[in-house]
């Protein structure tokens, strides 16, 4: 195999590992005499502990020591990626249900769990804030203890933690000849990764070395060197690729925990949540939006106004910035006049909500794409032609004085509604949706790498992106591979340990192509530099007089591979080319979100339903989703994940929702309840298209992707339902049960 | 009182090997523990993700759903075992098909693949559904594992 | 999880451990081994019943009967030729139950005496008038399958009995039947209703109920009376269908409507087809 350009779908890095099963994920790793931790938590939601009884539990074979609140500096250290509020342990209370209250070590996972039935808590439920309505409710007790909140805070006495208000235009003195008024709900979901998170931690060196699952390595190495009072070079992180991230894994969770716990026994050890313990960890930020769009008759919209609830969970982790980035982009890909946005982000007695795939765009698209289709059957418009007519142009502004518009969304439009066969005709009982969701990419941060030419010509790239699926290792590979002529196979990826991989910001909202690979490609470009100006020294020559091609060196009439190139240069004492790349970016601090976005993911969904008119039950017949990357460096890579966001999109549309009690538990805890897509849940003709305009900041003229596919997946499928039926659905899931009430006039209650 | 240990000898991918384990310890934990064969992963433990899938007397089961005590004498079969002199064409199919996202379902589908293949060479697309739908991924690979599948049958590999 | 392991040889042996206190039965694992996981049994005792010779594994026509041996796995069920040919409803019904991979392990006398109210192979056994074979220390009885459940969880079982086979009366008219089920995703589900309708020549009709009320259940009507509104409001208000994390009353109680309608429609007309 030689060099593979951009473009090409080489085979993925990292791929026979997988296959054979020789991949080491964060549970497989063998840390010597590492002990096992396992939590204790209640079962309920907010509760006050009372009395914690350890010591039947510590008197257990097996058992080393059981950790509560009490082992742990006073006041208890706390930390956040947004607020420093979430607590080490659980100390005086639960704020949601699987806070974990104390930690049993023993020497195997069976004593651990032996230990943790055996921990006796006393305990008081307290009333909880278990739904947006609780959140907002003034008599509704505080989730975050007073004090967390600065003096200057207005919403202080009240479970809001945040507002935003965003928008432009005058909206109350904008005309609209229909103005559509509805409430939508997205339910509360959660990751599910397969792996389970891991997180191992062991005191070396006069600090600390982790082992986790984590996304963001280098975003946990600084907030465990803040908490443990160590410089960052004391911190090392071990981040094996994970077994599934999407954002679950991004943030700090249980290392703080482990880590403070095994500097304390002098001793490694490990914790690895169970599937329940991870739904009880993670999910989606739920939210009610409240919209008023006003419309012309003819189509044109003409004003957003818009009151939109985000229930954070009872710590804040990076919910802020999910609500707080989607949020901003009130009319998602459309041009609109007039835009009013009151924004909340509410604490709860539960989950804390964090990062997941989409980031609040699909919560956003879901409320603006339902509105432009309840506008378009008043108006008795087509629903493309709604869209039509009203999405950015290339150079458009989609925010006033932000970046504007950088793709053709059109283009991706259409070639979804030609791809689902828009406008033929339906059998009874079929429907057809179709629906745009737009998502910004990152707006500053930065990526390192070192690449070494080593002695062989062969080449050792050191970047610490997280391949946990979407193939970074191959793009990163390809882009070596493309620009210095290296046969793939001679290239080598080291990433997940911030001891020898230098910083990246993070693997998240589809940056790293863009980022991580111009930083890529900034060392290659120094690399050939570096390396003519040896050539040049070595003939004695003029650098302009050394000609690089990827896998050649001209000089002085000769040609020379790389490998010769090498050897030429430094002769009988081998030597290597070293460089470092990067690709910063700086951010705007007077910008509300801290820049503008780096680009526009942007992506189409259509889909075509089939319903059974007497039980609600429905087949999906056709799911298109359309993506607009700017360039495929790996299309077969982009295409499989875009198919992936697809598939998981069609789990909070059709039958993903955590379902809380009154107690604030969650019942559906578990695999066996809580319902993810399966084989058999596939639609019978699925299609994912990439459109490659060359638009894109990233190499070769890419964009981000990976998110795209599960932007407008729901308002897509709800709007082939309601053709299908007749009645419109504005909660999530659309389970049979949900199309049935609505068909049949029942009265299920909302969602929060 | 504390578990009694016991010695459990069973054939893992051709191997006769024994390991000490408890009575409540179960195949999965036994292979990955005992044995150090991490190939197999525990999800959630009772099997509803197929990712602890391995052929026992030859079927495919749940091995977090077996006691390693009640496999006292039988045959495994792992990841590992497949492949073990070299890729099988159903492995090299995932490879070429992209079916391989983040790869932490990908042995218990290899696996449950691969028994599904003995039982039914030539099975159609729906039988390939059926045959895996007690194996989840998250990543939503299906389509391709689906085709990965087909294309080692022999069939066309359409979706 | 501290608990004794056993494997005996005899069905003597088997009962009398199973008649100590805490001692629990294991065959396939599939409930037991969630159930321990979960602290919901915690048993001194298992006893794995697979090497009991008279718990026997095959499906054997005698005398008018079909007998399935207490260790017969699902997947064995729905493989069969004679569960195929005579008793459809419960091949569909069984390949079902989970995944492959469950089906490879999970017995048919085990989703039995687990005695889930949505049981999946309970309403296909009371439509074809099954009887549950159970073999205690001193005595071995046979109990109709509606006779069987008393309650979610419960059986007429004894402690120390077990279920050595379940027997079918292999039918001597033609008989139409139909398999429905109602779940959340069309992946692997437990219902949130199921049920199973056989209808003979002679015009009686009898339904299994699944997950519509404490345990499975059996109504029986006839050709005509399932003519009127009255008819189907008769055979379908055994069932009590409640709200649950799967599905809420209201629901079930108009897919059971839907469900059982079609059925019994698929039934007729599976039944003229062959006469």
């Amino acid at each position: 195999m030689t060099g593979a350009g951009l473009g090409i779908s080489a085979p993925r890095v990292g791929g026979s590992d997988r296959v054979t099963g020789a991949q080491r994920f964060a549970a497989d790793i063998v840390i010597e005499d590492a002990l096992h931790v396992a939590l204790v938590h209640l079962d309920c939601g907010h509760a006050a502990i009372e009395k914690i009884d350890t010591s039947v539990a510590a008197g257990i074979e097996g058992v080393v020591r059981v950790f509560t609140a009490e082992d742990f500096p006073h006041p208890v250290p706390r930390f956040g990626p947004r607020f420093a509020d979430r607590p080490v342990i659980a100390t005086g209370e639960t704020k949601y249900h699987g806070e974990p209250l104390a930690a049993v070590v023993a020497v195997s996972k069976e004593a651990a769990a032996e230990g943790v039935a055996a921990v006796r808590v006393e305990y008081e439920e307290l009333p909880g804030v278990y739904s947006i309505d609780d959140a907002l409710d003034p008599e509704s007790p505080l989730v975050v203890d007073p004090e967390l909140r600065s003096s200057d805070d207005a919403l202080a006495d009240s479970n809001v933690r945040q507002r935003w208000d965003w928008g432009w235009g005058d909206v109350d003195s904008t005309e609209a000849d229909l103005v559509v008024e509805e409430t939508y709900t997205f339910p509360m979901v959660t990751h599910f990764s397969i792996e389970p998170h891991v997180f191992a931690a062991a005191p070396e060196g006069g600090g600390v070395t982790i082992w986790s699952s984590i996304q963001h390595p280098y975003f946990l190495q600084g907030t465990l060197a803040s908490l443990l009072d160590l410089p960052i070079s004391k911190v090392r992180v071990h981040a094996p690729d994970p077994g599934g991230g999407f954002g679950g894994k991004g943030f700090p969770k249980y290392e703080p925990l482990v880590a403070m716990i095994a500097l304390e026994l002098g001793r490694p050890v490990r914790l690895v949540l169970t599937l329940e313990e991870t739904f009880q960890a993670v999910r989606r930020t739920n939210a009610r939006l409240q919209l008023r769009t006003g419309f012309a008759s003819h189509g044109r919209l003409v004003f957003i106004d818009a009151i939109e609830d985000f229930m954070m969970g009872a710590y804040a982790d990076i919910a802020p910035r999910v609500i707080s980035k989607s949020s901003y982009f009130a009319a998602g890909p459309y041009k609109v006049g007039a835009v009013r946005a009151v924004v909340r982000g509410l604490m709860s007695h539960t989950t804390p909500s964090t990062a997941f795939r989409g980031f609040g765009a699909p919560q956003m698209t879901w409320a603006i794409e339902s509105q432009m289709d309840a506008a378009a059957r008043a108006l008795k418009i087509d629903a493309v032609d709604i869209r039509l007519m009203n999405l950015a142009r290339p150079g458009e502004e989609i925010v006033p004085g932000d970046r504007a518009a950088d793709g053709d969304w059109r283009q991706a439009l259409n070639i979804a509604a030609e791809k689902v066969g828009w406008g033929e005709p339906l059998s009874p009982g079929h429907g057809r949706g179709i629906s745009v969701g737009l998502k910004a990419s990152a707006t500053a941060g930065a990526s390192y790498c070192i690449l070494r030419i080593l002695h062989d010509g062969s080449v050792s790239l050191i970047a610490g992106t997280s391949d946990m699926g979407q193939g970074a290792r191959t793009i990163l590979t390809q882009l070596v591979s493309e620009n210095l002529g290296v046969p793939m196979e001679r290239v080598s990826l080291v990433m997940g340990d911030t001891a020898v991989v230098p910083f990246d910001y993070s693997t998240s909202a589809s940056r790293s192509t863009v980022f991580m690979g111009s930083a890529v490609v900034d060392a290659c470009e120094k690399a050939i530099a570096d390396l003519k100006g040896k050539t040049a020294d070595h003939h004695h020559v003029s650098v302009d007089d050394v000609v690089f091609t990827p896998g050649q060196v001209s000089v002085d009439g000769a040609v020379y591979t790389l490998p010769e190139a090498l050897n030429d240069v430094f002769g009988a004492v081998p030597g290597e080319i070293i460089v470092t790349g990067s690709q910063r970016g700086e951010g705007d601090a007077d910008h509300p979100l801290g820049g503008p976005a780096s680009f526009y993911e942007v992506s189409c969904t259509a889909s075509e339903v089939s319903v059974d008119l007497e039980t609600g039950d429905f087949e999906l017949v056709k799911h298109i989703t359309v993506a607009d990357v700017g360039k495929a460096i790996n299309p077969q890579h982009v295409e499989m994940q875009d198919e992936g966001a697809a598939v998981m999109g069609l789990g909070h549309t059709l039958m993903e929702h955590l379902i809380l009690d009154e107690h604030g538990r969650i019942v559906n805890l578990g695999a066996l309840d809580y319902r993810i897509p399966t084989f058999k849940d596939m639609p019978s003709t699925m299609e994912s298209v990439l459109v490659e305009n060359g638009d894109g900041p990233g190499p070769g003229g890419a964009k981000g992707s990976g998110e795209g596919g599960l932007l407008a997946t729901s308002p897509a499928i709800a709007a082939a339902l309601t053709q299908a039926t007749g009645v419109v659905i504005k909660d999530l899931p659309l389970t049979p049960e949900r199309v049935w009430q609505a068909m049949h006039g029942g009265d299920e209650g909302r969602e929060q | 009182m504390s578990p009694i240990e016991s010695a459990v000898t069973l054939t893992v991918n051709g191997s006769r090997r024994t390991a000490r384990v408890s009575p409540s310890t179960t195949l999965l934990e036994m292979v990955r523990a005992r044995l150090e064969l991490t190939g197999a992963k525990e999800c959630c433990a009772e099997g509803e993700c197929g990712a602890c899938t391995m052929i026992l007397d030859g079927e495919p089961v749940n091995s977090c759903l077996v006691l390693a005590v009640e496999t006292e004498g039988s045959e495994v079969t792992t990841i590992e075992g497949i492949g073990a002199a070299g890729m099988t064409w159903l492995q090299e199919s995932f490879l070429a098909t992209g079916a391989i996202q983040c790869g932490f379902c990908i042995p218990g589908m290899v696996v449950a693949a691969t028994a599904l293949l003995e039982r039914v060479p030539r099975p159609t697309e729906s039988e390939v559904r059926e045959g895996l739908s007690g194996n989840l991924c998250r990543c939503g690979g299906y389509s391709r594992i689906c085709a990965a599948v087909m294309v080692a049958a022999g069939g066309d590999g359409a979706t | 999880m501290t608990f004794q392991y056993h494997r005996p040889q005899s069905l003597g042996e088997a009962t009398d451990l199973l008649g100590k206190d805490d001692a629990v039965a294991l065959a396939g694992g599939t409930d037991l081994l969630v159930a321990l996981r979960h602290r919901v049994v915690r048993p001194a005792l298992v006893v794995d019943l697979k090497s009991v010779a008279d718990i026997a594994n095959g499906i054997e026509v005698e005398g008018g009967r079909l007998r399935i041996g207490g260790g017969v796995v699902m997947n064995r069920l729905t493989r069969n030729e004679e569960v195929n040919r005579h008793f459809p409803a419960l091949a569909q019904a069984a390949a079902v139950v989970g995944s492959v991979q469950i089906r490879n392990r999970a017995t048919l006398a085990g989703n039995l005496c687990n005695a889930s109210p949505a049981a999946d192979t309970a309403p296909a056994l009371l439509a074809y008038g099954a009887t549950v074979i159970a073999s205690g220390t001193d005595i071995t009885r046979s109990i109709p399958v509606e006779e069987f459940f008393t309650g979610p969880g419960t059986t007429v079982l004894e402690r120390g009995e077990i279920v050595t086979a379940v027997e079918l009366p292999i039918p001597l008219k033609a008989l139409g039947s139909a398999f429905a089920r109602v779940t959340r995703r069309r992946g692997v589900d437990l219902a949130s209703v199921s049920l199973v309708c056989t209808l003979d020549s002679s015009g009686l009709a009898r339904f299994g109920f699944g997950a519509v009320g404490p345990t499975p259940l059996l109504a029986e009507s006839t050709f005509d009376e399932l003519a009127t509104d009255d008819g189907w409001s008769r055979l379908l208000s055994v069932t009590s269908p409640i709200t649950d994390v799967r599905a809420g009353a209201e629901y079930r109680r108009a897919m059971l409507h839907v469900h059982s309608k079609r059925a019994f429609q698929a039934a007729s007309d599976e039944l003229r087809a062959a006469t």
